[in-house]
């Protein structure tokens, strides 16, 4: 993807997320369901965790859940987060039974509830050295 | 299998050797083979008497077990290095255990030794888009902390009690970070500052360096059968399925955790239950995690830890001593060897040689110790 400043937009990894082909689409992150016993899980995996089967197939998961529990992170992790401190991380429900760990966005630190519905944003978490934009994935709460 | 006996031990104190402050300055391999030059002099052994050995590290990198042993001799026996998170050395004395106790060896040593620097650590638990997107182990403890809060009704102020505690013991205790230093109260725990909510400074282990070191043997091999302890029961479990590799529950099944795996796996192969324990050592590297492994571990029913240690029932002299020693967050964190800090701890309160803190007479104690993977390890010991 190119921004209209020309730099190129790159997903922190490929495969976590879709990436909107038409207007008024929204992205959605991709998990794996096991054919065989029907579980679903995030990120995208060749193998179920569950039965072992290795027929599955590549879903869509929903947008919106709730946050499982979270917590403000007051220092800078090392090494490879950029982003601000502090900042929120959490693991939200999803419709689908499957909780995923995120980060929480679009709010002051620390103002999260457990419960709240959020949903799925992608946003700039950094610049490399050549200028191109990291994205990631984290959600935030529903405004209606 | 046949009796194992646990021959010698030694500790470094759990601290900081950086050379920084006018702290002394020492290299990882010295502390390790510090911890196991004093485990021979306990065991009253040679060197040349180690059949086997199993050395762990968390972050000391490539081949740190061998450099600590090529300090003390050039055996040519097997050395295993071992990482399995915080519970590495641990796991080092299980295996020592099992191989005397299966008669492949008659004397096997374990050790772990760790050097790591203050704040969040760069670790390898999480893939890089999760460390980019801020992956950090405090981060995820506190994660499992809030849901704890919200299923339990435990507060900050219970987890406060469990600093307060655990800080008593660890002044007794010359080998704890916290040797001496003044005791806590709750407002100092609830006032000192946030390091990812809800866990606050003072309900946080700190990050040290130390090593540590246990020589077991066959009963034949003991130089000395008086006040004897040896190992009941050892287990080692990880998550079943609903768990992430993080610990989380990430699917609403009814499954155990590694805490609950492991904990029945060691009472069903002792014997014993957890009201046989006159002594016990609950793994804590942050606070609330006292509480639902006093429960996991089958110490209490769910929910119910946080008004135990308000009554005192873990402290030295109430009626299930628990982290004696000052457990994690007094004795202090060095990830490799701490594991096995826990079983010395079991084992000086059994020989009655744990000073101000002794239990008295302690006969039977059990130790638990959990790792990233996550990994459950438990370990029984009686004199």
């Amino acid at each position: 993807m190119t921004t209209n400043s020309g730099k190129r937009q790159i997903p922190c990894r490929d495969g976590l997320w879709t990436n909107p082909t038409s207007p008024g689409e929204k992205p959605q992150l991709i998990g794996s369901q096991c054919l065989h016993c029907g579980e679903i899980f995030f990120p995208v995996n060749p193998v179920c965790i569950n039965c072992q089967s290795q027929s599955m197939k590549e879903i869509r998961l929903s947008r919106r859940g709730k946050i499982w529990s979270y917590s403000t992170i007051m220092l800078p992790p090392p090494q490879w987060y950029k982003g601000p401190v502090p900042f929120d991380l959490g693991y939200v429900e999803l419709p689908e039974g499957v909780r995923i760990w995120t980060r929480l966005l679009g709010a002051e630190p620390g103002t999260f509830k457990v419960g709240q519905e959020v949903e799925l944003d992608i946003d700039v978490m950094q610049v490399d050295k050549e200028g191109n934009e990291i994205l990631g994935f984290g959600f935030v709460p529903v405004r209606e | 299998m046949r009796e194992v006996a646990i021959a010698g031990v030694g500790l470094v104190k759990f601290g900081r050797y950086d050379g920084q402050k006018g702290r002394p300055y020492r290299e990882i391999y010295e502390l390790g083979a510090e911890a196991i030059t004093k485990a021979l002099k306990y065991a009253d052994m040679e060197w040349k008497e180690i059949q086997v050995a199993y050395g762990a590290s968390m972050f000391g990198g490539l081949g740190v077990p061998n450099q600590c042993t090529s300090r003390i001799g050039m055996p040519g026996i097997p050395i295993t290095t071992l990482e399995g998170a915080c519970s590495s050395s641990q796991q080092a004395f299980r295996q020592a255990y099992y191989d005397v106790a299966n008669g492949l060896y008659d004397v096997a040593l374990a050790f772990g030794t760790e050097k790591i620097p203050p704040g969040l650590i760069a670790d390898t638990l999480a893939p890089v888009w999760m460390l980019m997107m801020g992956f950090n182990l405090p981060g995820m403890y506190a994660i499992e902390t809030r849901r704890y809060m919200e299923e339990s009704g435990a507060t900050e102020e219970d987890f406060a009690w469990v600093a307060v505690m655990e800080r008593k013991n660890a002044i007794m205790n010359p080998n704890a970070f916290w040797y001496q230093a003044p005791e806590l109260t709750i407002e100092e725990v609830l006032n000192s500052r946030e390091v990812a909510t809800p866990i606050r400074f003072l309900m946080a282990c700190a990050n040290a360096d130390g090593a540590s070191a246990a020589i077991v043997c066959s009963k034949e091999k003991l130089k000395s059968k008086s006040r004897m302890v040896t190992v009941v029961a050892s287990s080692h479990a990880t998550a079943s399925y609903g768990y992430d590799n993080l610990g989380i529950k990430i699917r609403e099944k009814g499954n155990p955790t590694c805490t609950e795996l492991a904990c029945k796996q060691v009472w069903e192969a002792s014997g014993y239950g957890p009201e046989d324990m006159d002594v016990i050592q609950l793994y804590e590297a942050m606070a609330p995690s006292f509480l639902w492994d006093a429960e996991q571990c089958g110490f209490c029913k769910p929910g119910e830890a946080a008004k135990l240690v308000r009554e005192g029932y873990f402290e030295i002299n109430g009626k299930k001593p628990a982290n004696t020693d000052g457990g994690l967050l007094g004795r202090g964190h060095p990830t490799g060897a701490t594991g096995l800090a826990q079983v010395i701890e079991l084992f000086l309160q059994l020989r009655e040689e744990a000073g101000p803190r002794q239990v008295p007479g302690a006969k039977i104690g059990f130790c638990h110790c959990s790792g990233g993977g996550p990994n459950g390890v438990c370990h029984i010991l009686k004199r």
